[in-house]
């Protein structure tokens, strides 16, 4: 009875990514969908979600299926599952924990589905289960930001880290990238402590209120987000602080006007809708058939004051 | 004689419990972190409380009245969002005043739904939780909201500013704490709240309206959520979608602290006053001291058990439960 | 003859007011989206609401008790790091697929632990257990972090998770266990003294104890059960991701609470019934699945769960005032 099933379900699989191909050269319509992180927790997610249904439905031969996990890796599961059960014919995923949606990813796999990450990789276990990844560099981005940071400061000084939400790979990376170009290009700056601002800004306002308390010798900041990083300039200001180099890794457009203000150092110029584009277009040239790289990192270059003006402010 | 005085002593003890406990944890960890003990760093403390505060104001009302409030976080967030985004569309006195309606309008439905149609508080506050969660993101469509210029506009100085060298989100803090511990304590309105709460039968007996307590209970919690989102809103100039998550947890344990019983029919205002203090001076003296900051909830979990504990055992006399 | 079976048909429908609302959106979704309706969407709705379904049925029995118990969540994340992270310590690497034995063992011992500890102290002290259970739900999830260190947790073997996503037949093995648990629970809750114990002591105290029952301790024993039965949610979830997060479970305690009460348990205590349970828990994974497969989008599903809620609060009480009506006449 099971052979017979699975005989059946092996049998359909095989004639949809018959079907699916011979669709593909008529170009005919895809079925992608996509399963985010947490929309709405801030702007960057919000403008991908909007830039992902835009890019979906300026291509007629997409359809897309558009899903939010909420933040909960229970939930991200369940909707991969409803994903395979729908036959969509890729998916996109961004993962709200590298390690916990590998055995998940692995079933879509085993179903014959092409898995694109997208915007934070999964762990290294998964890779053989994914067909590409599309996104920023985290580490590159936290070891830029640590260039800036030894810029600001030529080389010599104590600073206090903000990190985003604990457990998340975004976050890890970004720190784990900063920390490690940081004692390799500029030993002689010091971080003093690290607490996470959990990407709020009221929350990094509050830590940085702390840290004003504790140290009064900080010299720089460097945050995993202009959202946090402008929390923590916030919090210099009402505290007469000044001097203090702050450094994001992700440039909003708070950060952006702070910088043009003159009161913000530099940061990490990432566009939501290039990742959202990017990983749309990755997920069609795999169901094309084209030859893809494994590692699709779009560029993330360095912001600063001075040359600020070549980038349009974010929209986010 | 002596004995009696022992006795004295130690319902005394038991009954200001929370204010020993409180004296004890200033000077511990006055003890061990330099920076503590700086007046700057304790006014930090109360102006960070001050939003928490706020907002366990209305909340204690609503739990003596004998139910409880979960939805204030999410309203937080929805209000915040209002007020920051409409500060620049129509200016800030209209944009405050939307916003008070609007939380008035949340408000009314709690008030409603648990007092007109007497049902159970904690469900009912728990689905408005989620839904009023998801009507911040329908109104802000997901995004982050900012003031563009905050130097400009005296909004900004509601959170920031400061009067006699003391920061105005404690001065808001204070003087509404005073003044509904006066309404509480005083006023006929205070007396009908403990009398619903305290004995739901007795009360509708002796001719008061439950219904109007309750509802009326539920606009106060809902205006301080909106005087704590001007504070909010103000201090950070910008406001994400989720800025009150959470909260209601927070602001419950602090209302616990405080000693007002989930019963309903007890409780005063400035013990919940110094319930948030306790747990913002937890929060600040174990960051100090240079703990992990998941540290202060095994803290928070000790000292909620045991202040919990010590209140209820005065009350009744003895130290163990009678439960069999 | 017909018209009593109808009426037998309509009493047990006006007690379990969930199954109708649970028929009414299964009809609706498999008529509105061609995905719903589908041998392979039922399975995964069961493993989906599985979790939470677990939690639900020790819960049912602890509010019975007129209790609650908020730190679930919490316990569900260290239950779910304790799998993870000990069937891979080197202590056990000889062991081959038994190395899982002790991590199953320390996290079902941890999570009755836990459980015991609350009930403990909600006896011992006569703190409220709102009070009680929402320290600890603090206080463990501080426990989770002090123990993970802010990491995650990746199973190296991936029989872990092969066998969370392994079936009996060609059912789902993780929906097995959540029926058979489901099973036990109601034959425990209506066959046993324990389960009368636990309807009499929610119901009126002080005839429970006058009728010679130990509240105390039986009370303690009901903790105990659903922080096992958190704990094996915690040890099922990990096994579907064969990794565990110190953030995993937040907010679960809300949806256990909130599938309970809409199976029709009271919060005062002393009503409620597993079969209310499992239908309050299958109406909210059918709403999450039915709206994925239809894309609503996340902001209004926020919206429509609590306006749900709320609205079968409101039903649930006419129709206990029309019960009571009509037995009145």
């Amino acid at each position: 009875m099971t052979t017979t099933l699975k005989a059946l379900v092996a049998g359909t699989t095989a004639m949809a990514a018959t079907c699916a191909l011979a669709l593909a050269a008529q170009a005919q319509e895809y079925k992608i969908g996509i399963t985010q992180n947490n929309v709405g927790v801030d702007s960057y997610q919000t403008t991908y979600e909007q830039a992902f249904i835009a890019a979906a439905e300026a291509n007629e031969n997409v359809e897309a299926v558009v899903l939010d996990a909420g933040g909960d890796v229970a939930r991200q599961i369940a909707q991969i599952q409803d994903l395979i059960q729908q036959q969509v014919d890729a998916i996109i995923i961004w993962p709200t924990n590298g390690q916990a949606v590998v055995p998940a990813v692995r079933q879509a796999k085993n179903a014959g589905i092409p898995v694109i990450v997208t915007n934070s990789n999964i762990a290294e276990e998964g890779f053989d289960f994914i067909a590409s990844f599309s996104g920023p560099n985290n580490i590159q981005q936290g070891a830029s930001s640590a260039e800036l940071m030894c810029e600001a400061l030529d080389g010599e000084g104590n600073i206090v880290q903000i990190s985003g939400q604990p457990g998340y790979t975004t976050a890890i990376e970004r720190q784990q990238g900063f920390e490690d170009r940081l004692a390799e290009a500029c030993p002689g700056v010091t971080i003093m402590e690290t607490q996470p601002g959990d990407w709020n800004r009221e929350k990094s306002q509050r830590v940085m209120e702390a840290f004003l308390v504790k140290y009064d010798n900080i010299d720089g900041v460097y945050a995993g987000d202009d959202n946090m990083g402008v929390g923590a300039l916030n919090a210099a200001k009402a505290a007469g602080r000044e001097g203090i180099a702050f450094i994001g890794a992700t440039n909003f457009s708070v950060g952006y006007e702070a910088m043009e203000r003159g009161e913000y150092y530099g940061s990490i110029y990432q566009s939501p809708v290039d990742d959202a584009e990017a990983a749309l277009q990755t997920a069609i040239d795999i169901l094309d058939g084209k030859d893809v790289p494994f590692l699709n990192y779009f560029e993330t270059p360095k912001i600063t004051q001075d040359n600020m003006g070549e980038f349009t402010k974010p929209v986010f | 004689m002596a004995s009696a005085r022992l006795k004295g002593i130690g319902s005394l003890l038991a009954r200001q419990g929370i204010l020993i406990a409180f004296a004890l944890f200033l000077l511990g960890f006055a003890a061990f972190s330099d920076s503590f003990s700086d007046a700057d760093n304790l006014m930090q403390v109360v102006r960070q409380s001050a939003i928490i505060g706020v907002i366990a104001i209305g909340v204690t009302v609503v739990v003596i009245s004998g139910n409880l409030d979960l939805s204030v976080g999410s309203m937080l967030s929805f209000a915040t969002v209002m007020v920051v985004d409409l500060h620049d569309k129509i200016g800030p006195v209209p944009a405050i005043a939307v916003m008070l309606v609007a939380v008035l309008v949340l408000g009314c439905i709690n008030g409603f739904l648990v007092g007109v149609l007497k049902l159970n508080s904690l469900i009912v506050t728990l689905g408005m939780l989620s839904a009023i969660q998801g009507l911040t993101l329908i109104y802000s469509g997901g995004q982050n909201v900012d003031i563009a210029d905050q130097e400009a506009t005296w909004f900004s100085l509601i959170g920031r500013g400061s009067f006699l060298g003391i920061a105005l989100p404690i001065w808001i803090f204070g003087t509404l704490a005073i003044f509904m511990h006066v309404v509480m304590s005083t006023t006929a309105f205070g007396r009908r709240v403990y009398a619903v709460g305290g004995n739901p039968t007795a009360s509708v007996f002796s001719g008061i309206r439950r219904t109007h307590v309750v509802f009326a209970a539920y606009m106060i919690s809902a205006l301080c959520v909106g005087i704590a989102a001007l504070i909010l809103g103000s201090r950070v100039g910008g406001s994400q979608n989720n800025v009150g998550q959470g909260y209601e947890l927070q602001v419950l344990a602090g209302v616990i602290l405080g000693g007002t019983s989930l019963l309903g029919g007890s409780g005063t205002i400035l013990k919940t006053v110094i319930g948030v203090l306790i747990l913002g001076f937890i929060q600040n003296g174990l960051l100090l001291l240079g703990f992990a900051y998941y540290v202060q909830w095994l803290v928070t979990w000790v000292v909620i058990i045991l202040a919990v504990w010590l209140d209820i055992a005065a009350k009744r006399g003895r130290l163990l439960s009678p439960i069999a | 003859m017909a018209t009593l079976k109808q009426n037998a048909a309509l009493r047990w429908l006006t007690e379990n007011p969930i199954w109708g609302f649970v028929v009414l959106i299964f009809v609706f979704f498999s008529l509105s989206n061609e995905f719903f309706f589908d041998m392979n969407n039922f399975q995964n709705i069961l493993v989906q609401t599985s979790t939470i379904g677990l939690i639900a049925l020790g819960m049912t029995l602890v509010m019975i008790n007129g209790n609650i118990d908020l730190s679930v969540g919490a316990v569900v994340a260290l239950a779910a790091s304790l799998m993870v992270d000990i069937q891979s310590w080197d202590a056990f690497s000889g062991w081959g697929n038994w190395q899982m034995l002790p991590a199953l063992i320390a996290a079902l011992g941890v999570g009755t632990a836990l459980g015991a500890l609350n009930g403990i102290i909600v006896w011992k002290t006569g703190v409220d257990a709102f009070i009680v259970t929402l320290g600890a739900m603090l206080g463990v999830r501080g426990l989770v972090f002090v123990y993970t260190k802010e990491q995650s947790f990746f199973a190296m073997n991936f029989t872990f998770s092969d066998l969370g996503m392994s079936t009996v037949g060609p059912v789902p093995s993780l929906a097995v266990l959540f029926l058979i648990a489901t099973v036990l629970v109601h034959i425990l809750l209506s066959r046993t003294v324990h389960g009368r114990n636990t309807y009499a002591v929610g119901g009126n105290r002080e005839a429970a104890v006058n009728a010679g029952i130990r509240v105390g301790p039986h009370m303690v024993v009901n903790f105990m059960i659903v922080g096992f039965m958190a704990a094996l949610a915690g040890v099922t979830l990990s096994s579907q991701m064969g990794a565990a997060t110190p953030n995993l479970g937040r907010d679960y305690e809300l949806w256990v609470i909130t599938a309970v009460v809409l199976g029709g348990t009271k919060l005062t205590g002393g009503a409620g019934s597993i079969i209310g349970t499992f239908g309050g828990v299958l109406a909210i994974g059918i709403l999450r699945n039915g709206m994925n497969l239809m894309q609503v989008p996340a902001f209004y599903v926020l919206v429509i769960l609590g306006s749900i809620l709320i609205a079968v609060l409101i039903l649930d009480k006419q129709l206990t005032r029309k019960g009571v009506e009509a037995l009145k006449t």
